[in-house]
């Protein structure tokens, strides 16, 4: 972006400046209270929550014990709830952008009967209430049996329709009609020029779906909460949420306050470096949707 | 080398026909133009040719073959893009081979023919890159490199040249024109740009609306255009045409001016036509037509004079050099010759 | 050059052509899409004509699910709920998006990455553990909110008491997703081009003007596409007041929202018929309020 007529050193403009910093930083102030507010609470015993100030540390420093605590009780059952949620969220992004990707491929650059009508439907599929879909569902999969496993929680989350959205939003600007006919032109047959010439090119796309179809995953709670009762299969969403209530029903005992709040760091802080780490990703691909609505 | 065959082709998209029942045949390697403005069909047409389209009906025929229901690769046709359509995350030597790796053609064959299409080209020294890292031209000759190895049997251009900037495009016209010679292929061509039609052209086909108006070399075109559109498309500046009514040898104007010319006129005459070299600039009071000078344009080789005719309009004259007497307000009369005439009737096609 | 050595070449593999290979590529995820979205709405449909006898199974009832739905104060509470939610949760999310948006486009400031990247991390934190966070913030006793207001000398209000519930998860809903709505704005913001910027200035506009009275206008549709995801999510609401729930039930009931109110009905009053009408109805709610926000945005760009 040019930045002409805005001259930096014009009193105006360093005013203006500071200004919009200060007001951003009282946004990130707000923004980053609640995670700082996780990181001192998981380094503090359960005493110390209630009776120490909220964002800042203890005096005793107990995030080993609460560490400790966190992956023993129930038998280690916290382990067993992230390697769920890393297994459900990984399957469930992994086929949710590749299935949207190819039906994204086949509605940005093929003519076909019945394409409009598709489209519509996928598109108003996202108006569809969860309950609406995930409560028949679960009547459905329970007298078949298969409540209670983790197809339950995969299979619905593979139907993505944002997705297809957005990689039909990517393919459109992204892939000409033209390198698609230079293919056809040099004889490579639809598939093969899917495969060999448009899937790598459609990668940032493709990283993008991923990211948002992988948080959808990790992020859903009711289905989950509706599929599955067997506590060795819960994501951390619906163990953690467990947790909490049987803490403040009081059932569970005091202890596990501080527990909840070090499960929750513990489950963020991955998620978090992984969205650092792959801001390329989603800065580019979230922008490609929003362009081109 | 192949001889290429439309026969009644159509083509429409939904209820819009694009494509209105064309016939035309090409000579086996013949340089062919398609020209017209946008929305003529043009590239439609081309397209057609190629099998990136379904026509809605009649024949395409290759080397006497009926392709029509061939898919672009065996109609064994290659194709050079606007955009140039290189793939951009293989190099130039992977663009150049994909087509014969498709084809399943032996490494080494595809390592030798890539080679020697790349030494032809000039561009050797960029095999390895990828095709972002090159520039405009650079990317046009890769494009055109992919088109050679597949050894089709004919090409086709879509407006190669229309993304290059002016100078390169005169360098790369010409490079297509040597090539044309040096291969000797059929090759079509689809350009808005008429003085590339002009130049490159062994035949133009000129489109209007989905039809053919009128297929001819060059000189035929401008010399003898079928019809007004094709007068009017053809040759820069346009050809000046002024609606007449015959009246004997003389020419009656729209706004009733008269002008005697000295030969018989058709009575079906409705328009007349002469380019800006056919039309004199003479004293006020000379000549057929009275006016007076708009706007002088040299160019240094020649030199244009905008000649506002009141209710007819403006015409334009060329006089070659720079002419230095003349000057915009300037009153002066205007030349015709009467066997030079271009003459059209009502319904704009030509009277011989 | 003469010899036509490609045609002659044997084709051994499978050539999709372009009239089967759009099928092709959708059949995956049409497949799934039929099994687990066209299935279970038509099972819906289905099973909310009939109802549980009292004895011996199920019978058929036609409309009268709806009809009782539809004269259900239970289900209008909750519709009122999530209008009082979505009025006051939408436009100060997408306000304040935009205004960042604006800003960190317009680049007169520090920092410009930092702020973008750290807004959108809330959006990787999932609603339950938003919801949790938030719900130990808000603690009357343990909260540091009521302690910092007590420092300053003051009581801070109960945030789950009836008057401030809803402002409570507004709040949520604001922490994790207005970072989300920024990035996409931003990034339509960024998609403008340049020279029209330097065009402003030659006409001597002021940044403020040029953002204001041109770059706003010209992500119109982004927003309004943003608008009707977020209306599809507000009216959805289940997760947060699910959890709070926990510390507020005399605020949130049963059916504080149309969706709990559907999961209650199905899993505790075992009534999944009625609940399937219930869905269904908010599902109409859902494609009414779009579509007519739609239209009237809509017409608003003819104008």
């Amino acid at each position: 972006m040019s930045i002409v007529g805005k001259n930096a050193s014009s009193a105006k403009f360093r005013r203006n400046r500071w200004l919009l910093t200060g007001l951003l930083s009282l946004y990130f102030i707000y923004t980053f209270m609640p995670l700082f507010y996780v990181i001192t609470a998981a380094t503090k015993s359960n005493q110390d929550l209630f009776s120490t100030f909220g964002l800042w540390f203890a005096e005793d420093f107990s995030l080993w014990e609460n560490l400790a605590t966190l992956f023993t009780i129930q038998d280690g059952i916290f382990l067993k709830w992230m390697a769920n949620t890393a297994y459900y969220s990984s399957v469930s992004a992994v086929g949710a952008a590749l299935f949207s990707t190819l039906a994204g491929y086949a509605f940005a650059k093929y003519r076909f009967f019945g394409k409009k009508l598709m489209f519509a439907l996928v598109l108003g599929a996202v108006m569809i209430p969860q309950t609406a879909l995930v409560i028949p569902m679960f009547l459905m999969l329970s007298s078949m049996g298969l409540t209670n496993t983790s197809l339950a929680v995969i299979l619905p989350s593979l139907v993505f329709p944002p997705g297809v959205f957005l990689m039909w939003a990517y393919i459109d600007d992204a892939i000409s009609n033209e390198l698609i006919e230079a293919g056809r032109m040099d004889g490579a047959g639809e598939v093969h020029i899917f495969s060999s010439i448009a899937f790598r090119m459609l990668m940032p796309g493709f990283a993008t779906v991923l990211i948002l179809a992988f948080v959808a995953s990790w992020n859903n709670y009711f289905l989950p909460l509706v599929m599955l009762n067997k506590p060795d299969m819960f994501p951390i969403t619906v163990g953690l949420a467990q947790l909490y209530s049987t803490a403040i029903s009081g059932t569970g005992g005091v202890l596990l306050f501080t527990v909840v709040m070090t499960g929750a760091l513990v489950s963020i802080v991955p998620v978090i470096a992984a969205f650092l780490i792959m801001q390329r990703f989603w800065q580019g691909g979230l922008g490609a949707g929003g362009v081109k609505a | 080398m192949a001889a290429i065959e439309l026969r009644n082709v159509r083509k429409a998209f939904g209820t819009v026909e694009v494509i209105g029942n064309v016939n035309l045949s090409i000579e086996d390697g013949a340089f062919v133009i398609f020209v017209g403005p946008s929305g003529s069909g043009k590239s439609t047409l081309l397209r057609l040719v190629a099998g990136l389209e379904d026509a809605t009906a009649g024949q395409i025929l290759i080397d006497g073959t009926d392709v029509t229901q061939l898919g672009p690769a065996e109609r064994q046709l290659s194709m050079v893009f606007q955009s140039y359509a290189l793939y951009p995350t293989k190099t130039v030597r992977q663009n150049m081979s994909f087509g014969l790796e498709v084809a399943r053609l032996p490494k080494a064959d595809i390592r030798t023919r890539v080679d020697a299409v790349a030494d032809i080209l000039k561009i050797g020294e960029y095999l390895d890159r990828k095709p972002r890292a090159l520039s405009g031209g650079q990317r046009q000759r890769v494009a055109i490199g992919r088109a050679i190895v597949r050894e089709p049997v004919a090409f086709l251009f879509d407006e190669p040249l229309s993304n290059l900037d002016a100078a390169l495009r005169v360098e790369m016209r010409i490079e297509i024109a040597k090539l044309h010679q040096r291969l000797g292929a059929t090759m079509i061509y689809v350009t808005h740009d008429q003085v590339e039609a002009m130049t490159l052209a062994d035949r133009i086909v000129v489109l209007d609306r989905g039809s053919i108006q009128q297929v001819g070399t060059p000189m035929e075109l401008y010399q003898r255009p079928a019809n007004l559109f094709v007068a009017q498309f053809i040759g820069s500046p346009k050809m000046n045409v002024l609606a007449v009514r015959p009246d004997g040898s003389a020419l009656v104007f729209a706004d009733g001016r008269r002008a005697d010319l000295g030969v018989s006129f058709p009575p079906r005459l409705a328009h007349v036509g002469f380019r800006p070299e056919e039309v004199q600039l003479l004293s006020i009071g000379q000549g057929h037509l009275q006016g007076k000078v708009e706007v002088v344009e040299r160019l240094g080789s020649d030199t244009f004079a905008h000649v506002g005719l009141g209710e007819l309009g403006i015409i334009t004259a060329r006089m070659p050099g720079n002419v230095l007497s003349i000057s915009p307000g300037q009153p002066v009369g205007l030349g015709l010759s009467g066997n030079q005439l271009h003459q059209f009737s009502r319904d704009g096609s030509r009277l011989s | 050059m003469t010899e036509r050595q490609l045609k002659t070449r044997p084709r051994n593999r499978v050539i999709v052509n372009k009239k089967i290979a759009p099928y092709l590529f959708l059949a995956p995820f049409a497949l799934l899409f039929v099994a687990f979205l066209i299935v279970p709405l038509i099972y819906a449909a289905d099973i909310s004509l009939y109802k549980k006898a009292m004895v011996g199974g199920v019978k058929f009832v036609g409309a009268d699910n709806y009809i009782k739905a539809f004269a259900d104060p239970k289900f209008w509470e909750g519709i009122g709920v999530l209008f009082k939610f979505a009025f006051l949760q939408i436009p100060i999310m997408i306000g304040t998006a935009l205004l960042f948006a604006l800003i960190l486009d317009s680049g007169v400031l520090w920092a410009k990455a930092f702020f973008r990247i750290s807004f959108f991390i809330p959006y990787a934190v999932p609603a339950v553990i938003a919801t949790l966070i938030w719900s130990y913030l808000y603690g009357p006793a343990y909260g540091p909110i009521g302690q910092t207001a007590r420092l300053l000398g003051f009581e801070a209000p109960d945030f789950v008491s009836q008057e401030w519930i809803l402002g409570s998860i507004v709040n949520i809903a604001q922490w994790q997703f207005m970072g989300y709505n920024m990035i996409i704005y931003f990034a339509a913001l960024q998609a403008i081009p340049g020279d029209l910027e330097e065009a402003s200035v030659v006409d001597g506009a002021s940044a403020f003007t040029f953002a204001t009275r041109i770059k706003l206008p010209m992500i119109v549709p982004t927003i309004i596409v943003t608008v009707v995801f977020s209306i599809i999510g507000s009216l959805q609401l289940f997760t947060e007041p699910f959890l709070i729930q926990n510390m507020a039930r005399s605020v949130i009931n049963s059916n504080f929202t149309p969706n709990i109110y559907a999961y209650n009905l199905t899993f505790v009053a075992q009534q999944p018929n009625y609940a399937a009408a219930i869905s269904f109805l908010l599902g109409g709610v859902i494609a009414v309020v779009s579509y007519v926000f739609m239209l009237a945005t809509n017409q608003r760009i003819d104008r």
